[in-house]
């Protein structure tokens, strides 16, 4: 099929991969990211086998099997331990990402740089310490924010210089200005005043509101707040200053009753509804989230952890109605009937055949006659 | 979906479309991220499946890749599954990285890939042991079946196919 303009493509949202001759930058993209889910790790973990992935994909993956999922040592839960190196080298790797694909690029379109004008015209040196304002801007335009602007690079390598180019590099060199890091700047793309050193970081994340930057923006900084308030006593969460930030041991599910599982689920203030299927998946899922949670330095608040497990339970609601939705659908046309009854033909028959068989037994039982016989036939293995 | 399912596989038809899939593998359609079809064909000249072209069929669930897919030859007007001893004649594959063996570090190129090695190495053309009577009463999801995995014959658990027919 036709990949080049598929649509499921559209959506994509990933950072452009290196140029192909620094093979040793690729090398270390993939090697922040958690063979699992593929993304660049979240709240990292090894097991004792030594494979690290994210706490959640490997919490998820032990529920279902207790073997490392790379390479089938036997694994399990007790032995996941946080990789605290791991969280900083992907975290530092993200944030220098952008810096660095800007950097690998070929420099061609400073040669298209027209000459500053002369009203804005600094002097280049900048003392140590500082950082202008434009390599920032310009790692904007590299990242993988979803900026309409251009893509500095096409895909089979070849520079392209897009028209705007020129337009905007002057636009940028009218803020030319020492600045250190600390200080506030506007996005390039979103207009938002933030400090320098988180620019390039919520571009990363696609521009989001500054007051939701809690898990992008500066992790420096949140990390400090968050223990702030640990310190306060207010707890990560905010309000629900009771729930306990301590790993939920599990229960075993099946001696569990519904009361034990209901007292889990209201201990974090989750819903109580439905069966107990419903209820052990809603422990099972929250366990997850709520542990993995604990593996990471900068941690989302109980409020957000409860949407994602609304968000999970949702999809799983959708998931199970559609699938009830196609079959009915394809019942509802003469093909999909015909379908249905091709398909269970042979469940048909074999039942008539079971049905005719145990009537004529019986009436040979009945009449008497070789009652040994029908009883040895009784149960029959197709 | 759940989320994570979709973004996983978005990367996964995201790395098809610049790496492209391996030598003769082919995605024939994924028109939504819960069901992919692959068209497989057996390289070489030794092959006894030359010149032949099979579907497969993977069906992604909300828990995938913690869960294996629902992966099947289709057995239709345009395609037929492999005569192999691990493939029955509905399409349904007895092998154990689709079972016990499958991990989520594997993808659906990694499956196509086992797929195509599995009927390069085979030799004799020909259907599992019991394979009328296990597609007679097969479930239409494969995973449903209890599968014994064994390195030359392949069989799905007599008591369980038992139980079913009484």
């Amino acid at each position: 099929m036709d990949m080049s303009s598929h649509p499921l493509l559209a959506a994509i949202d990933e950072p452009p991969p290196f140029p192909e001759r620094y093979l040793q930058l690729r090398r270390l993209d993939r090697s922040v990211v958690c063979q699992i889910c593929k993304e660049p790790f979240q709240a990292p973990v090894s097991i004792a086998c030594g494979h690290s992935f994210c706490s959640s994909c490997i919490r998820s993956s032990l529920d279902v099997m207790k073997k490392c999922p790379a390479c089938n040592e036997p694994a399990s839960e007790g032995q996941i331990r946080r990789n605290r190196a791991l969280e900083e080298i992907t975290d530092s790797w993200e944030e220098s990402r952008p810096i660095i694909y800007e950097l690998a690029q070929p420099p061609v379109t400073t040669k298209k740089r027209p000459a500053p004008p002369e009203s804005h015209s600094k002097p280049s040196s900048s003392s140590s310490g500082t950082k202008r304002l434009k390599p920032n801007s310009r790692e904007g335009s590299g990242s993988k924010s979803q900026s309409p602007t251009k893509s500095r690079q096409s895909d089979d390598g070849l520079p392209e210089i897009p028209v705007i180019d020129a337009q905007e590099e002057e636009d940028d060199e009218e803020e030319i200005q020492e600045l250190t890091e600390n200080d506030e700047a506007p996005c390039p793309i979103c207009q938002a005043t933030l400090p320098i050193s988180s620019i390039p970081m919520h571009i990363e994340k696609g521009c989001p509101q500054p007051k939701n930057k809690i898990n992008g923006g500066a992790r420096k900084g949140n990390q400090k707040a968050d223990w702030k308030k640990v310190f306060s006593g207010q707890g990560l969460s905010g309000k629900t200053k009771e729930v306990e930030m301590k790993r939920i041991t599990k229960p075993n599910y099946s001696l569990a009753t519904p009361a034990e599982l209901k007292s889990i689920l209201s201990e974090y203030g989750l819903s109580t509804s439905g069966d107990k299927v419903t209820l052990i998946s809603r422990v099972q899922e929250w366990i997850i989230l709520f542990n993995s949670n604990l593996d990471t330095s900068h941690p989302s608040s109980i409020s957000a952890l409860r949407a994602k497990l609304n968000e999970i339970e949702s999809s799983k609601r959708k998931d199970k109605e559609k699938g009830k939705d196609e079959m009915i659908n394809q019942l509802s046309n003469k093909d999909g009937l015909q379908k249905y009854a091709k398909d269970k033909k042979s469940e048909f028959d074999k039942l008539r055949k079971e049905i005719i068989e145990r009537d004529k037994k019986r009436k040979e039982q009945d009449n008497g006659n070789g009652k040994g016989a029908a009883r040895e036939n009784a149960i029959e293995v197709e | 979906m759940s989320a994570l399912a979709t973004k996983r596989l978005m990367k996964e038809l995201a790395e098809i479309k610049t790496k492209g899939t391996p030598e003769g593998i082919q995605l024939l359609s994924a028109n939504d991220m819960q069901e992919w079809i692959f068209l497989i064909s057996v390289l070489g000249e030794e092959t006894i499946y030359r010149g032949e072209t099979f579907a497969i069929r993977m069906k992604f669930g909300n828990r995938y890749p913690i869960e294996v897919p629902e992966v099947t030859f289709l057995a239709n007007l345009q395609y037929q599954p492999p005569v192999h001893p691990h493939v029955y004649s509905n399409g349904h594959i007895c092998a154990s990285i689709l079972g016990n063996e499958w991990s989520p570090v594997l993808n659906a190129v990694a499956i196509c890939i086992t797929m195509q090695s599995m009927l390069a190495s085979n030799k004799k053309k020909e259907r599992p042991e019991g394979n009328d009577r296990y597609v007679r009463s097969a479930p239409s999801n494969p995973k449903l079946t209890r599968w014994h995995y064994d390195d030359d014959r392949c069989n799905v658990n007599r008591a369980d196919e038992r139980l079913r027919s009484i």
